[in-house]
């Protein structure tokens, strides 16, 4: 079997039960039904077949998932391991859900489809994320419990944290304890937050301020280190950013690949093709084609002028910007395409985080290099 | 059978019949004609194939022959650098190389390369002066960012030599010795390669370097008393004998000083003893 992969992520509703002042979605009660994702796993198999690919990994994310009915992701199941039976084709499902819509039903589904892991996602202090008619205290209470009930139920639960101008007031020791020592969570990530989609006033504040963020994110560093590196705690991504300073193996977030465009795809429940949930259901201009409107996958992925564009981004970027001369080309490449043309209007600009991300490597290059020299008695 | 041979060829993709039985580098201007060629079977002996245009078509390259290294050929750094991307895919299916001539802009192609996890080889010689900063720049960057983790030649081989006290010479690194290397023209024409291609010679191919040792050896010229010339052996002074070393003689000096540090940091290290805390 080929050890290539390939990534889709399918948002299989654009429905969500929260509204988070800072969603880059344009939600909509569209839903995929089940004969619609058999017809998009017949095209994206032929896809893998025609590419030699191995392994198809498939982020189930949103909207918000758990709008639908866990049954409806059991049928799914079934389709992905009746159409790969025999093809010699791995599939790996990963579930993405705010975790408000969590009940008992969704353990089995979880424990089969899933590995029995979910990610989610919450902000610390939570100043943005909300439910319809409610305050961020009552998103967090109602979180909380889900989250507990679902590790009570063996689900192993990692989260995504978008740090505020809160989280930096906060200060990171106080905001490792509250995650680690204080709800018991093992393993989460930090994303940088950006103005996509509609902007309201929680947006115009974004990007945050690059030089305060990469001191956070520093003194996160150093917590880690401290306290829960050794024992195994998992902190996204600094986690493979120290693995990458330790070893040289770049297992980096999709932000500071060379180029995402060639590992994956997004597919919405209308059928439209895009690079990822963030440019699918806000930015109609960037989108590849629509699934069902076309005989193939790779015809898509082929004709598509806007493909073409993220696809030379780099290229086209690093002449023209200051990259080439950065020592941390090889783990930038000029960053993320949609936070680039979220606050630039442009793709070919580099990522506005850009002084934060440089703060960061030199800062985690020199830890790296301090607790080798340490290791080694040097 | 197995292919025994001690010289290597440099041979367009047109040859590959009349070279079969031999280690053979193949050179196409495009990648299709390659897979087309070897659509079946890989001929044995082949070490790589050298694609000496970044422009053409390149997705049928992904899915043919894993494991086959292809080395890319850049010929104007400034407009190819951007091209380097192209390749990046192809890297989960074969070792690549980038070559990059010795011209002004060799250097971000260099950067841009490493950064790709592409090994580089930089081709040619008798830099002017602008040309040698720009080389001493990119010792500094291989020999001490961490982030370069692929070999970049011919800094890397000559490192190591440094290293081990081997006397590797730069026309072997360079794949340019013309006893283990020959090019073989469009037309069939066996001659040397790399810069001694254009070369006017009755010399036989095996003893070229030998008379050029004795040339150097015998002669009063800069490389008479230099510290080098076990590894250059005359490198720089093609085709001009009059060119000046001092640029690059600082630039080896560079290397040979990092190589001794290393040495030093090597023998100083003690592991911990068992049951030590890390």
């Amino acid at each position: 079997m080929s050890d290539r992969v390939f990534s889709l992520i399918l948002l299989p509703t654009l429905e969500c039960n929260a509204d988070c002042e800072y969603c880059f979605e344009h939600k909509s009660d569209h839903r995929l039904t089940l004969d619609q994702f058999a017809a998009i796993l017949e095209k994206v198999a032929a896809y893998l077949e025609s590419e030699n690919i191995g392994t198809l990994s498939i982020y189930w994310q949103g909207g918000e998932v758990m709008t639908l009915p866990p049954e409806w992701f059991e049928h799914a199941d079934d389709l992905i391991l009746r159409r790969m039976e025999g093809t010699g084709k791995q599939v790996v499902n990963y579930l993405q859900s705010n975790m408000i819509g969590y009940t008992h039903r969704w353990n089995r589904v979880i424990a089969e489809m899933f590995g029995n892991s979910v990610g989610t996602s919450m902000d610390f202090p939570n100043l943005h994320r909300r439910l319809a008619g409610s305050g961020p205290r009552e998103y967090e209470r109602v979180w909380i419990r889900k989250v507990n009930e679902a590790r009570e139920a063996g689900i192993q639960v990692g989260f995504i944290a978008i740090p505020n101008q809160g989280t930096l007031e906060m200060g990171a020791e106080r905001f490792y304890s509250r995650i680690v020592d204080e709800l018991g969570i093992g393993e989460f990530q930090i994303n940088t937050p950006f103005p996509g989609g509609p902007s309201n006033q929680v947006k115009d504040g974004y990007p945050l301020d690059p030089d305060r963020l990469a001191g956070f994110l520093l003194d996160l560093a150093a917590a880690w280190m401290d306290r829960g590196y050794a024992a195994g705690v998992r902190v996204g991504p600094l986690d493979s950013l120290m693995n990458y300073f330790f070893t040289g193996h770049k297992d980096i977030p999709c932000i500071w690949r060379d180029n995402c465009v060639n590992e994956f795809v997004c597919i919405d429940p209308l059928g439209h093709v895009s690079q990822c949930d963030c440019w699918a259901a806000s930015y109609p201009e960037y989108r590849f084609g629509n699934i069902f409107d076309s005989a193939a996958l790779s015809e898509i992925l082929r004709a598509s002028e806007a493909r073409r564009r993220l696809l030379e981004r780099p290229g086209a970027l690093i002449p023209r910007e200051d990259c080439i001369d950065c020592d941390y080309l090889g783990i930038c490449h000029g960053g993320c395409p949609v936070r680039a043309y979220t606050v630039h209007g442009n793709i070919l600009a580099k990522d506005p985080y850009c002084r934060l991300y440089r703060g960061l490597f030199a800062g985690l290059e020199g830890i790296a290099a301090q607790r080798h020299r340490h290791r080694t008695g040097g | 059978m197995p292919v025994t041979d001690t010289i290597t060829y440099s041979i367009p993709v047109s040859l590959t019949d009349a070279y079969r039985g031999h280690k053979t580098i193949v050179r196409t201007h495009d990648a299709s004609e390659i897979t087309t060629k070897f659509s079946d079977a890989i001929p044995e002996g082949l070490c790589h194939i050298r694609l000496l245009s970044l422009d053409g078509d390149i997705e049928h390259l992904k899915n043919w022959a894993p494991g086959v290294p292809i080395d890319l050929a850049i010929r104007e750094p400034r407009r190819e650098l951007p091209l380097l991307y192209r390749y990046a895919p192809l890297l989960s299916a074969h070792p690549l190389r980038v070559s990059v001539p010795l011209v002004p802009g060799f250097g971000a192609v260099v950067r841009l390369a490493a950064s790709l996890n592409f090994a580089v080889k930089v081709e040619g010689g008798q830099p002017d002066q602008a040309l040698t900063g720009e080389m001493l720049q990119i010792v500094g960057y291989y020999l001490h960012r961490t982030t370069v983790t692929e070999p970049i030649e011919f800094f890397h081989s000559l490192f190591l030599s440094f290293y081990h006290r081997d006397p590797l010479t730069l026309w072997t690194i360079q794949e340019e010795d013309p006893s283990l290397v020959r090019y073989v023209t469009d037309s069939g024409e066996e001659t040397m390669t790399g810069r001694l291609a254009e070369r006017e010679t009755n010399q036989g191919f095996s003893s070229f370097m030998q008379e050029l040792q004795d040339e150097i050896a015998t002669g009063k010229g800069e490389c008479a008393g230099c510290g080098f010339l076990m590894n250059c052996l005359g490198y720089f002074k093609w085709p001009r004998r009059e060119y000046p070393c001092n640029g690059i003689k600082a630039l080896m000096g560079v290397m040979l000083d990092a190589a001794g540090e290393l040495r030093r940091d090597v023998a100083s290290f003690q592991p911990r003893s068992e049951g030590e805390p890390s």
